[in-house]
């Protein structure tokens, strides 16, 4: 009987997530039909997204576009965990550092990415490090305080059974206080993938080339909404990969957290 | 008479420990014989967990010393190993991960590590769960992973702080059960902190009876009866009612 109620629930739980795009779907062809000139249907979002490929927009194609976003993602992204994780894992350790840090992390912290583009253009101009640099700026403090909260986590019995098998501080801290918090430092990675995401997309939206964001603006700007919707359903497609993408690797590293 | 000849394996000398103006362990001496089981019992409250962390340098005594075969006991160079109340095994890795721990930390040769790994999964039985993690166990297999984390290590001093506190008798009796097993088979020296009377009388070669705060050793009592006991057995009872009558407060 319950093995018969749990295969149920879990042929519901297959179809509700369908269901709800199927609703989405529904109710963008519903609202495109009867708003023809404020929202292009699916077709026609199709049939632009094929034309991108066909006739490139600013001579990029889209997979160009996304590779241009995604790349400026990554770059900003690998330097913002090396650091992030790193000050976070000594900040959480580290009296002295957290004392030093602590209240400075706390101005940081609450400022929303968007509002360091204006300061960030002011300073190193429009090129790619703009981009990259805000993305890591944009990313940073999450990851600093989600990695600092996981190390404090850390229960003091586990350190003491450390002690008492005689490990020093380096292995308490590697073997024993950084395993604790990998869940905390992998629930950061996964909110700085997406924040990192959205700021791209808005930085490029003030300044770029090449980027969906820049496919959004040139959209925007020549009232061209099919390439908008085509730029707009290539981001959240995209971040709904990276997305699964860090659960699959977050299963790898975090086993135990998944039972 | 063979067992009283043992060489003393801990010597603590008038350990005190003092938490600002309230003194918790006031002067306690005594010995631990090589391969002895000792358990020691006291009223509630009278610092028997403080006892352990002093002894297992977690807290720094405030006066006295404690000697592993002779020499100054310090976690880095003797191999010391503890059982908590709480479980604590570590949620991130694997019985079999949780059972090597220890012995990765003192960097024990990786084929010794196996064999003395896969001996303890054995004697514990936890082979058919080597892969699984903590959290998949109940709490008396994890108990039981944290038991055989200590006993894998072959330790110098094997301290148990109440380890059985939250086990229903049943369970209690099997783990007792299979500590007394480990001993034999491994030739460990135990130091088993209880408030359980019965238990310190089923298990220990050996009680050590503390007294209220500040504490000292009020008795040390040999328990003459072999291993399995008998909990009916009228000598097992008069040994039972004489401890409980001992650390009487009330």
């Amino acid at each position: 009987m319950e093995k018969k109620k749990n295969s149920v629930m879990n042929i519901v739980c297959i179809i509700l997530p369908v269901i709800a795009v199927l609703c989405i779907a529904i109710g963008w062809i519903a609202f495109s039909t009867a708003n023809p000139r404020l929202m292009p249907g699916p077709v026609e979002v199709f049939q632009r997204f094929i034309r991108t490929f066909t006739n490139p927009v600013a001579r990029v194609i889209l997979p160009g576009h996304i590779w241009a976003s995604l790349r400026r993602v990554l770059i900003g992204l690998i330097f913002a965990w090396i650091i992030g994780i790193g000050l976070g894992v000594l900040v959480g350790w580290n009296k002295k550092v957290r004392a030093v840090l602590g209240s400075v992390l706390e101005l940081l912290r609450p400022i929303p990415p968007i509002a360091w583009i204006p300061l960030v253009i002011m300073w190193f101009g429009i090129g790619e490090f703009s981009k990259v640099f805000i993305v890591f700026i944009g990313t940073i403090f999450g990851l600093i305080v989600n990695t600092s909260a996981g190390i404090k986590l850390v229960d003091k019995i586990n350190i003491d059974v450390g002690k008492i098998f005689g490990g020093n501080q380096r292995q308490i801290l590697t073997e024993i206080v950084v395993p604790t918090a990998l869940p905390s430092i992998f629930a950061g990675i996964r909110t700085s993938v997406s924040s990192g995401w959205t700021t791209v997309v808005a930085a490029e939206m003030l300044g770029a080339k090449a980027g969906l964001g820049s496919l959004v603006t040139k959209g925007w700007q020549g009232n061209d909404m099919a390439l908008v919707l085509v730029a707009v359903i290539s981001i959240a497609a995209i971040g709904a990969l990276l997305s699964v993408l860090l659960s699959k690797l977050e299963k790898v590293v975090c086993p135990w957290n998944q039972i | 008479m063979e067992r009283d000849n043992r060489e003393v394996k801990v010597r603590t000398e008038n350990l005190t420990k003092q938490f600002g103006d309230l003194l918790v362990l006031d002067n306690i001496s005594f010995d631990v014989k090589k391969n002895e089981f000792l358990c020691v019992v006291g009223p509630t409250g009278c610092g028997k967990t403080t006892f352990l962390n002093c002894l297992t340098k977690i807290y720094t005594p405030s006066k006295g010393e404690i000697y592993i075969d002779g020499e100054p006991a310090d976690p880095k160079r003797h191999n010391i190993s503890f059982v908590f109340q709480e479980p604590s095994a570590f949620p991130w890795l694997t019985v079999r991960e949780n059972l090597e721990f220890g012995l990765g930390v003192k960097k024990v040769d990786k084929k010794e590590i196996k064999s003395r790994v896969d001996k303890i999964l054995d004697l514990m039985g936890l082979k058919d769960v080597e892969n699984a993690y903590p959290r998949e166990l109940s709490v008396s297999v994890e108990q039981r992973i944290i038991i055989g984390r200590s006993f894998v290590m072959q330790p110098d001093l094997l301290l148990m702080d109440e380890p059985y506190g939250q086990m229903d008798i049943k369970m209690r009796f099997y783990l007792e059960d299979e500590v007394i097993r480990l001993w034999k088979e491994l030739g460990s020296t135990v130091i088993f902190i209880t408030h359980n009377i019965e238990e310190a009388v089923y298990l220990a070669e050996r009680v050590l009876i503390l007294t209220n705060k500040p504490t000292t050793v009020k008795e040390s009592l040999k328990i003459d009866l072999p291993h399995p006991r008998n909990i009916a057995d009228p000598k097992f009872i008069q040994y039972r009612n004489y401890i409980t009558e001992a650390i009487k407060w009330w």
